[in-house]
């Protein structure tokens, strides 16, 4: 929203804060400016001056124009405006001297749009002035931006006045109010008003005017408009913007002698009609939407946007001029459905003062009376409403102040800074404010004490509070296991030289394809940034896979992991987001087995006795190089390598984890046993076996023949060539046996030698002792 | 006569054994003289029994000092030749120690992870529990119950990614945690909750759709103003690890009220202004508040007994600002080049 800080001027009564001051106290004290910005800066330098003689310059459709430029003098002048002609009065600025096309220019005639009058730049402004004369009301003007989210709960900042209050108050100065409701006629209406329902619309109140001159604004006004960012259009028009810009309150005005029948209607749209908005888009609309409506139908979308078919134009001579008042949530509903969002759908939707329809047409008679000399009321005022509430009242206790601020404010000082925002202020109970809310922030901005605990708080600045630690018990906040073990995890991974990485949570549906899932069994974001990533990832695979990808164009290795949730459809309720750890070793070179155990490691140390049991591959998978976690019997995670066909050279190692498993099962009790007193025995054993058979396989067989005198195995090596058989390896372990009271015999450790050869020849393998 | 030669034998073995030159050498010295069937002075001691019984005892005695020094002589020569041939060895084991050691070097946790882990250490510090919510949330979590209802227009700052199905959406602030903190712990409570947040944005050197947040909230009795002040003085001196000038000014959430947006005095310019602080001297840096009643009572929590404040604090615009880094997209880029930095 942009504030005219001239506006804002001729509203407060003597003000003198500067632009920038002006910005600065506003940010301070009630909203977020964004910048502050000059429009018109020519304008307190431009004159009228009459072009005297034109005379072409050959090689181009540039003019040499001689004018008479009143106290600025006689000056030859370059121009280049298709409307460049003897005899016309055009705006004149001495801008200094450059030779074009050979012709010293001195100064420019001006286009609208140079002057930031309006857009128009089609041509030089051609006026209807005395030759001197400075533009009548146009000044150069201070443009404050205000940030819109900052003033989301202020109806009233919509308009310039409401801004006025604000800095009135700040300055204590007084606000000089442009409304006269005195000038609003008496007697009855010259139309009818039906509202079907007022909760939708509370109050519809409209002026019928004739002998209407539709025709460009005064510059003053057009000037005016431009500077907030707004297009003049016509002089009717533009009365309306300017009062929404002025008042915050949006007004529409009909071409009377378009309108069908003599009453207007403001209903549900009927299913399916029509209707062509003025910025010529039609629209179908619904129940939900809600029209303005003649006999014939809708002639305007009620808080939104006029129709077409009822525009003011050059040709109109009566004008019905609605000044109303609808539902916020009704209107923001339908400009967001049709994603239509106007100056007044934006400003319906903070919830507009309904006491302020009048004063909006009071305020039109004042400019119309200006814009369009000779223009008539036609009867008195069409009213329609529902009983405007009561203003609230809301007792403030003056400790409750204190408590929610943290320091006191005197009982003197809160009155008057409620007072000077225009609440009502009565000592009910001792110690105790009955505030009364002025309507222009009683529609939803203030409605309880702690709104007015942040108006007393703005007001004496919050610079004058002084922190202050509070008295509250020290202890220990709870703790949260999840989170600690993930960091654990993350500090673990580092350590084991991975780097991490962060991904999106949105996947393509080629990607969640690629990885063997089914699109359907995601989730799917209705409104993506873009189709490719409509899905919700239920695996953090496709993001790593990516970066594997991208990195291994610079690196010849790295490990990298990331830890984040998947998120997975279950059914219509909450979806079920399970923490994952994703980690990957890459290697160019080598034939991947040396990555594998790598992040085999990096697995044991994370899940200490973890076993590989390994599993069929999937699609993704290398199909020989595949394997399920088991940790505490529970299969917590996978390890294979990436099929080699998705890497573009070298081979990538892949852990992925449930964290959530895993941090469940890495809570245990620790517990001490004592260290063995009597010494234990050790031997080797090798198994001869098939080349695929697994020595994690052999290694549970023997433990299972060895029984409780086994302290511990351990794989020393495997061997495969002669004197072996082709087709077979020898796999060695060394066993230590022992037990806790008392030396073993050499009798018992050969019994248990032979326990195991025993066992193994029963299941087909020949030991070698 | 006797003890003549002892001395003699003596000293011309003392300078046999100075000048062996190996331990060979020495032991043609040590077999010459102390060797059971050749040794000199073992000929000697094997003569003294010939000796009459008073000379015995005083040659024997200068016979075994004799032997006792030539003993400690060969041993002190002896350990000197195995000094030598160690040192000699380990030198030849010389190493180039700025050759790089095998093996991967330390991988680098995420900034942000470092910048979240640190925030959240400051604030267990400070008696405040870490929570986390979920990233998909639902509408009444998101915005409902922080005093959005759907027909609010601060619904429109917030862009939203809506999920298939029944009111589900990508949570676009962590404040929905709040509402999960308040439903479960009740009050009195300090939480924090950092986390990924969505918001539905385009991409470009400063957008993001998916960002990085930490909230925050106390709810105690007579929370105020000035204590909230205190809180993100503290908290922002942990972050800087410098004292900060903070000032409120006016902002608008609707899950707080009064509302404020908090700004640091500039750190690069100290105030007097500058190209990063727009030359204000000022650093937008979090919004904060105090929670609205009517957050406190959807929460079950009664606002006439209880109060709290409330903050957000962008976790990726503080990485960014902290490291300098110019562009946004890096941060879930993924290359290695850019994440090996930190
Ligand atoms: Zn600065």
């Amino acid at each position: 929203m942009k504030f005219s800080y001239n506006w804002i001027r001729e509203l407060v009564d003597g003000l003198d804060c500067a632009p920038g001051a002006l910005e600065k106290l506003i940010t301070m004290k009630t909203a977020e400016c964004e910048g502050i910005e000059v429009s018109g800066a020519l304008l307190d330098r431009a004159c009228a001056a009459l072009v005297e003689s034109v005379e072409p310059i050959p090689g181009g459709h540039n003019v040499k124009t001689v004018v008479d430029a009143g106290r600025y003098g006689r000056k030859t002048v370059v121009c280049g405006a298709p409307n460049c002609r003897a005899g016309i009065i055009t705006a004149y600025v001495p801008i200094g001297k450059k030779t074009i096309q050979g012709v010293e220019s001195d100064g420019m005639l001006a286009s609208a749009a140079e002057l930031d009058i309006s857009r128009d730049h089609t041509g030089i402004l051609e006026l209807d002035l005395q030759i001197g004369a400075p533009l009548p009301g146009c000044f150069p003007d201070s443009v404050i931006e205000i940030d819109n989210k900052s003033i989301t709960h202020r109806p009233d900042l919509w308009g310039h006045l409401g801004m006025a209050r604000e800095v009135a108050a700040l300055q204590g100065r007084s606000l000089k109010d442009p409304v006269h409701v005195g000038m609003l006629p008496e007697g009855p209406a010259p139309i009818k008003i039906e509202v079907e329902n007022l909760s939708l619309c509370p109050r519809y109140s409209a002026l019928v005017f004739e002998n209407v001159t539709v025709k460009p604004s005064p510059l003053w006004l057009q000037t005016r408009l431009t500077a907030i960012g707004l297009n003049p259009i016509n002089n009717v028009v533009d009365m309306t913007n300017y009062i929404m810009a002025e008042l915050a309150q949006p007004m529409h005005a009909f071409d009377a002698n378009l309108l069908r029948g003599g009453t207007i209607y403001v209903r549900p749209a009927r299913p399916g009609e029509r209707l062509r908005a003025l910025n010529e888009e039609e629209y179908t609309l619904d129940p939900s939407n809600l029209v303005i409506a003649d006999a014939g139908g809708a002639i305007a979308l009620g808080g939104v946007i006029g129709g077409l078919d009822s525009a003011i134009s050059g040709k109109t001579t009566r004008v019905v001029l609605e000044s109303a008042n609808f539902l916020a949530s009704s209107v923001r509903r339908t400009s967001a459905v049709l994603k239509l969002r106007t100056d007044a759908s934006m400003r319906f939707e903070k919830a507009q003062d309904p006491h302020n329809t009048v004063r909006g047409l009071a305020r039109a008679i004042e400019l119309l009376s200006e814009l369009s000399p000779g223009i008539r009321l036609v009867g008195g005022v069409a009213d329609r409403k529902r009983e405007l509430p009561a203003a609230p009242v809301i007792p403030l206790p003056l400790d409750f102040v204190a408590r929610k601020l943290g320091r006191e404010v005197g009982r003197i000082e809160v009155r008057s800074i409620l007072e000077r925002m225009g609440f009502g202020v009565a000592e009910a109970d001792a110690g105790i404010f009955a505030v009364t809310v002025p309507s222009w922030r009683a529609t939803k901005d203030v409605t309880i004490k702690d709104d007015l605990v942040e108006e007393v708080g703005r007001m004496v600045g919050y610079d004058s509070i002084t922190p202050q630690a509070p008295l509250v018990p020290s202890a220990a906040p709870p703790r949260n296991p999840e989170r600690r073990f993930q960091h654990e995890v993350r500090d673990l991974f580092a350590d084991l030289g991975f780097t991490e990485v962060y991904n999106y949570s949105f996947l393509s549906e080629d990607a969640v394809r690629a990885f063997g899932s089914d699109p359907a069994e995601h989730i799917r974001v209705t409104n993506p940034i873009a189709s490719d990533q409509a899905l919700l990832r239920t695996s953090l695979l496709p993001g790593v896979w990516k970066n594997i990808n991208e990195n291994l164009k610079h690196r010849e290795a790295f490990r990298i992991f990331e830890i984040g949730l998947e998120i997975h459809k279950r059914g219509n309720s909450l979806p079920e987001e399970i923490p994952h750890l994703l980690a990957a070793i890459y290697e160019r070179q080598g034939d991947g087995a040396a990555g594998l155990f790598e992040i085999k490691r990096a697995a044991e140390c994370l899940m200490p006795g973890a076993q590989l049991c390994p599993a069929e591959a999937r699609a993704f998978e290398h199909p020989a190089r595949a394997a399920d976690v088991l940790w505490k019997g529970e299969k917590a995670g996978r390890l294979f390598e990436l099929h080699p066909s998705l890497v573009e050279t070298g081979r990538a190692a892949i852990l992925d984890v449930n964290l959530q498993l895993a941090q469940r099962l890495a809570v245990g009790e620790k517990k001490y046993t004592p260290i063995r007193r009597y010494p234990s025995s050790a031997f080797d054993l090798s198994v001869v076996a098939g080349l695929r058979d697994q020595a994690g396989s052999l290694e549970s067989a023997i433990r299972s023949f060895a029984g409780p005198l086994l302290e511990s195995i351990h794989f020393l090596r495997q061997y495969s060539g002669p004197p072996l058989p082709e087709g077979s390896k020898s796999v060695s372990f060394r066993l230590t046996v022992g037990s806790p009271e008392r030396t073993l015999s050499s009798d018992e450790v050969a019994q248990v030698r032979n326990q195991i050869i025993e066992g193994m020849r029963g299941r087909g393998y020949e030991l070698r002792v | 006569m006797l003890e003549q030669s002892i001395q003699e034998l003596e000293s011309s073995s003392l300078a046999r054994i100075a000048s062996a030159r190996s331990l060979e050498e020495l032991e043609v010295v040590r077999v010459s003289v102390l060797g059971r069937k050749e040794g000199a002075l073992t000929h000697m001691m094997k003569e003294l029994g010939k000796l009459p019984p008073e000379e015995r005892k005083s040659t024997g005695k200068l016979v075994n000092a004799a032997k006792q020094k030539l003993e400690e002589a060969l041993a002190a020569r002896e350990k000197q030749f195995a000094d030598d041939t160690l040192r000699a060895r380990l030198d030849t084991e010389w190493i180039d120690l700025t050759l790089p050691a095998p093996g991967p070097r330390r991988g680098h946790l995420h900034p942000i992870t470092q910048i979240q882990q640190e925030l959240e250490d400051l604030f267990v510090s400070l008696g405040f529990a870490v929570l986390d919510g979920p990233e998909a949330e639902t509408e009444y979590h998101n915005f409902d119950a922080l005093n959005i209802p759907a027909t609010h227009p601060a619904r429109d700052a917030q862009d939203t990614f809506w999920l298939e199905g029944s009111n589900l959406l990508l949570r676009t602030h962590t404040s929905p945690v709040q509402v999960r903190g308040m439903e479960k712990l009740g009050p009195p409570l300090r939480i924090v909750a950092p986390g990924r947040v969505f918001r539905n944005e385009s991409v470009d050197a400063s957008h993001e759709h998916t960002f990085y947040q930490i909230e925050g909230m106390m709810v105690d009795r007579d929370v105020s103003v000035a204590h909230l002040l205190y809180f993100m003085k503290v908290m922002l001196a942990g972050v800087f690890q410098r004292e900060v000038s903070v000032r409120l000014r006016p902002g608008y959430f609707p899950f707080v009220e009064p509302g404020f947006e908090l700004d640091i005095q500039c750190l690069l310019c100290g105030g007097s202004g500058c190209p990063v602080c727009k030359q204000s001297g000022w650093v937008e840096q979090l919004g904060c508040g105090l929670v609205h009643p009517n957050v406190l009572r959807m929460s079950g929590i009664d606002p006439e007994e209880w109060s709290g404040f409330a903050f957000g604090l962008g976790l990726t615009r503080l990485v960014m600002m902290r490291y300098g880094i110019d562009d946004i997209r890096h941060l879930q880029g993924g290359d290695l080049r850019f994440l090996e930095q930190f």
